[in-house]
């Protein structure tokens, strides 16, 4: 609890940190344009295949690896130290710095030695470690830790950078980047000069040639490994690889993917000792020593979950393109690896109980996964973290009783808000909640939330037309939003489905979908509603099942298959029943040659900008087809910028942090106003409730549809 | 050759998007005189030269006002205004060099001057970084201690985002091509 309080803070000052909020805001636009100008004319499914398929493949035969690899280096001169704790790898680099009499170390650039604070051990035994990677330098000076793997010092403004080095170089220094950059050329290039042993970190090791690889721009590593007699590489054991072809791909990708280049000022190879100007005068091999760490990554590879992220190459892409941390940067995930790898690194490396509380940052929008070059299903081992914690530390009764009693069971749902609903009359205007009182509050902050159905969609089906003769009997899943708030949608899918000489069937005992169940760690509830559900359609015997919400549909399709893998009665219904999932939106434009045979009628001349939801776009893979409809539907499309970032609703995300949904929310209706399109269009009613709400409460005269209403409204009844 | 002139471009273009400048001459007689030239427009007094047939044989003939160094150049290269060596590979597709320095002369003159002159055989062109990790593969039983991939001068943006030339190593990269280095031994 006093970590959650804690990072409560950490968020709140973060936010008010206009220098962060600026320089974190610029950069996450200018990279993704980077990034997708890096990879032109490159096929990234294909290279982030090859890095996952051949440091999987290592990371599985990580001690073999290591033995392999210390044998080829060993062979070239080098000493090999394979160190199973922070503890052991500490101490070992302690004693070749005392071996050598060392009292100054550089340091080129190592997310372990930060892992393991190393420079701090040091300190304790009077060795003096200085960073010379600049940012890392600047952090130094500052006595801060890295807010980002790659760009340590992002947080920080030029004006407080002058102020360190002043300090440092007892010099009143301007703010000019240049001079700055210039005064750090020199400090630490007489540290270089002067310094007794070299630590380095590694981006690869190659088992076969016994070769270390590091990646720099600066050239720091170059000088780290060049100009001081002793050189220690210290090197996570999930940099192993197995061939030396193998750096090609990860070579290809990190660059690109960590900052936009096609490659960094410098690779630097190195195998066994080289050459190096000795304490005596003359000229001879210097000592070379590699501590290959372990701390937790044999550990991380026996998880048959979690063995995926040893194929992090770190670039920190998963950093760049999160919403959450573009807004609140790297230090209040309170450790030395950020973001949402970051998450998953500390639950392994370093204390898994902090990890526990950052896995609830992430908002779930999948946008890492999409960008990650190590092919890491990032988002789904957050949420395999949040089952671990909430399988160590148990639920809230309250909780408890709401995923277990009220979500399987409609009917008491049902009940339940609709007591809620009567509650809410005072706050309500034209069907919109603006404001709430006390501890609420925070829920109408930004955005207006939309009332509750007088009459859930369930209740409203007997009003429902059929065909006489349908050609197919179409399941209707409703999902706790259309059911309870936004039944219309359910009414125009039927309208839809009707035009398409199609009958809705909706079977009453179907349930939740279960993602707010499986979202808050809770396993079980999710697979019991799985089966309810399952049951449910199987009774109704239907040809297809379909929902106009994402978020159910992946959970229909993906996740009730992967839930039920193990259980020899279920594995083959909840496949049977995945295969007739689709999502509505999908399903019309497959159909219906994209609209063309719906006999679609324009009205007016309105635009609309459309809205990718995280779900449907990454999850689904779906953004061709709501757009080529909304065209077929006669309306003027008009593309927002990033329309496919997230809104910031993320389910129970915006009452959780309402501090982090709502600027994300402000930036997408930004880009939305700036469209001058009248009708905001999205296929998802979470993001319709988010933005709706939004545009709600800021007067806005843009409509917000979803995409069956856009059809249903020109069909003929 | 048709191939070579198309690499060269490609190459030419790559680099000096990356803030290299890149030159191109005929034989090593030239150049030594691009040398002079380059040498003279930067009031270089001293230059570090790591020996190799092509340095040595540029050097041979360049007219040179500063003063060359070849040893001792822990000292000397720190000194110098100019580094000079000769680099192995040159990657058409990114702009970048390749070389074998296990020699710590060729590290410290492509490191610690303010400019680093890189000469490299035309011919030594290949298109793809993957072409180059391929050759190096190719002989990995006899992998070099230390080798080094070079794009572009040494560069941070770690204040502000500010892309800035010069932090650790040269801040200038010159890079000579020499189409013809006949003469020269390639024993």
């Amino acid at each position: 609890m006093s970590n959650c309080k804690n990072m409560r803070a950490k968020i709140h000052s973060a936010l008010n940190d206009q220098n962060l909020r600026g320089a974190l805001g610029r950069f996450a636009d200018a990279y993704l344009g980077a990034r997708a100008k890096a990879y032109q004319g490159r096929d990234f499914e294909k290279l982030r295949q090859t890095i996952a398929d051949r440091k999987g493949s290592s990371a599985q035969r990580m001690e073999e690896l290591a033995q392999q690899f210390k044998k080829n280096a060993e062979a070239r001169g080098a000493k090999v130290f394979i160190a199973r704790t922070a503890e052991e790898a500490k101490k070992y680099i302690l004693d070749v710095a005392l071996a050598n009499q060392v009292e100054l170390v550089v340091k080129s650039k190592s997310m372990a030695s930060e892992e393991i604070h190393l420079n701090h051990y040091l300190a304790e035994h009077g060795i003096t470690a200085a960073e010379t990677d600049l940012g890392e330098w600047i952090i130094q000076l500052a006595g801060q830790r890295p807010s980002h793997m790659v760009m340590p010092a992002i947080h920080m403004t030029r004006q407080e950078v002058s102020e360190y080095f002043s300090k440092e170089t007892n010099q009143n220094l301007s703010d000019d980047i240049p001079l700055l950059v210039q005064v750090a050329r020199q400090e630490l290039r007489e540290k270089f000069l002067k310094a007794g042993m070299g630590i380095s970190g590694a981006n690869a090791a190659v088992a076969e040639t016994g070769t270390i690889v590091i990646v720099t721009n600066e050239g720091n590593a170059r000088l780290t490994t060049t100009l001081p007699p002793v050189h220690v590489a210290l090197v996570g054991m999930e940099k192993l690889v197995e061939k030396f072809t193998d750096v090609g791909a990860v070579l290809e990708c990190l660059p690109r993917s960590a900052t936009g280049q096609h490659l960094t000022s410098y690779v630097t190879m190195i195998t066994g000792p080289t050459p190096s100007n000795l304490p005596d005068g003359t000229i001879g091999p210097k000592e070379m020593h590699i501590v290959l760490m372990d701390n937790g990554r044999t550990k991380m590879k026996e998880d048959p979950l979690f063995s995926q992220a040893l194929q992090c190459i770190r670039c920190a892409s998963c950093l760049n393109v999160c919403p959450i941390f573009a807004l609140v940067g790297g230090h209040v995930y309170g450790s030395v690896y950020t973001g949402g790898i970051g998450t998953i690194l500390t639950a392994f490396f370093n204390d898994f109980d902090d990890a526990g509380e950052l896995q609830n940052l992430c908002l779930g929008c999948e946008r890492c996964k999409e960008v990650c070059p190590g092919k890491i299903d990032i988002p789904k081992l957050i949420l395999e973290l949040r089952n671990r914690v909430t399988a160590k530390k148990g639920m809230p009764a309250s909780q408890k009783f709401l995923l277990n009693t009220v979500l399987p069971n409609r009917k008491l749902f049902h009940s339940m808000l609709k007591i809620g609903s009567k509650t809410q009359k005072p706050f309500v205007s034209d069907n919109k909640i603006r404001h709430l009182p006390l501890f609420l509050a925070g829920l109408t902050e930004g955005r207006s939330l939309p009332a509750l159905a007088d009459q859930p969609f369930r209740d409203q089906l007997y009003r429902l037309s059929k065909p006489k003769q349908p050609k197919a009997k179409v399941g209707f899943f409703g999902g706790c939003l259309v059911d309870f708030v936004y039944p219309e949608l359910g009414k125009a899918a039927n309208k839809v489905l009707n035009n398409m000489n199609m009958e809705m069937v909706y079977p009453l005992e179907q349930a939740c979908c279960g993602v707010p169940a499986g979202h808050l760690g809770a396993t079980e509830a999710h697979r019991r509603m799985a089966k309810q559900n399952i049951e449910a359609f199987e009774k109704a015997g239907v040809d297809y099942i379909v929902t106009v919400c994402p978020t159910c549909t992946a959970s229909l399709k993906k996740e009730f298959v992967e839930l039920l893998k193990d259980d020899p009665a279920w594995a083959k219904r909840a496949e049977d029943f995945a295969a007739k999932v689709y999502d509505f939106i999908h399903f019309v434009a497959k159909q219906t040659d994209n609209g063309k045979q719906l006999g679609l009628k324009p009205l007016g001349k309105e635009s609309v900008t459309y809205h990718d939801s995280c779900h449907m776009r990454r999850n689904l893979g779906i953004y061709e087809e709501p757009r080529k409809l909304i065209s077929e539907a006669g309306l003027e499309l008009k593309e927002m910028q990033w329309p496919d970032r997230c809104c910031g609703f993320g389910g129970s995300y915006s009452i959780r942090y309402p501090e982090l949904s709502q600027p994300i929310l402000e930036a997408k209706l930004d880009d939305i106003s700036s469209t001058g399109a009248d009708i905001l269009c999205t296929a998802c009613p979470g993001c319709m409730m988010q933005i709706g709400g939004g545009l709600d409460k800021r007067n806005s005269n843009i409509k917000t549809k979803h995409v069956v209403e856009l059809l249903a409204e020109r069909l003929p009844d | 050759m048709a191939d070579l002139e198309k690499l060269y471009e490609q190459f030419k273009a790559a680099a000096e998007a990356v803030s290299a400048q890149v030159y191109r001459v005929k034989d090593l007689k030239e150049a030594g005189a691009l040398l002079s030239t380059l040498a003279e427009e930067g009031g270089a007094k001293k230059i570090a030269a790591a020996s190799s047939p092509m340095v040595d044989k540029c050097l041979e003939n360049a007219a040179l006002k500063a003063e060359v160094k070849t040893e001792d150049l822990r000292k000397h290269a720190e000194e110098a205004c100019i580094g000079l060596s000769e680099l192995d590979m040159a990657v058409a597709e990114i702009g970048s060099l390749q070389q074998d320095c296990t020699d710590l002369n060729k590290r410290l003159v492509s490191m610690l001057p303010h400019t680093h002159v890189a000469l490299v055989k035309t011919e030594s062109l290949v298109p793809t970084l993957a072409d180059a990790i391929a050759k190096i593969d190719a002989n990995k039983d006899h992998i070099p201690g230390y080798m080094a991939f070079i794009t572009g001068p040494s560069r941070t943006a770690d204040i502000e985002r500010v892309l800035t030339i010069g932090v650790h190593g040269p801040a200038e990269l010159k890079i000579i091509f020499v189409d013809n280095p006949g003469g020269v031994s390639h024993e």
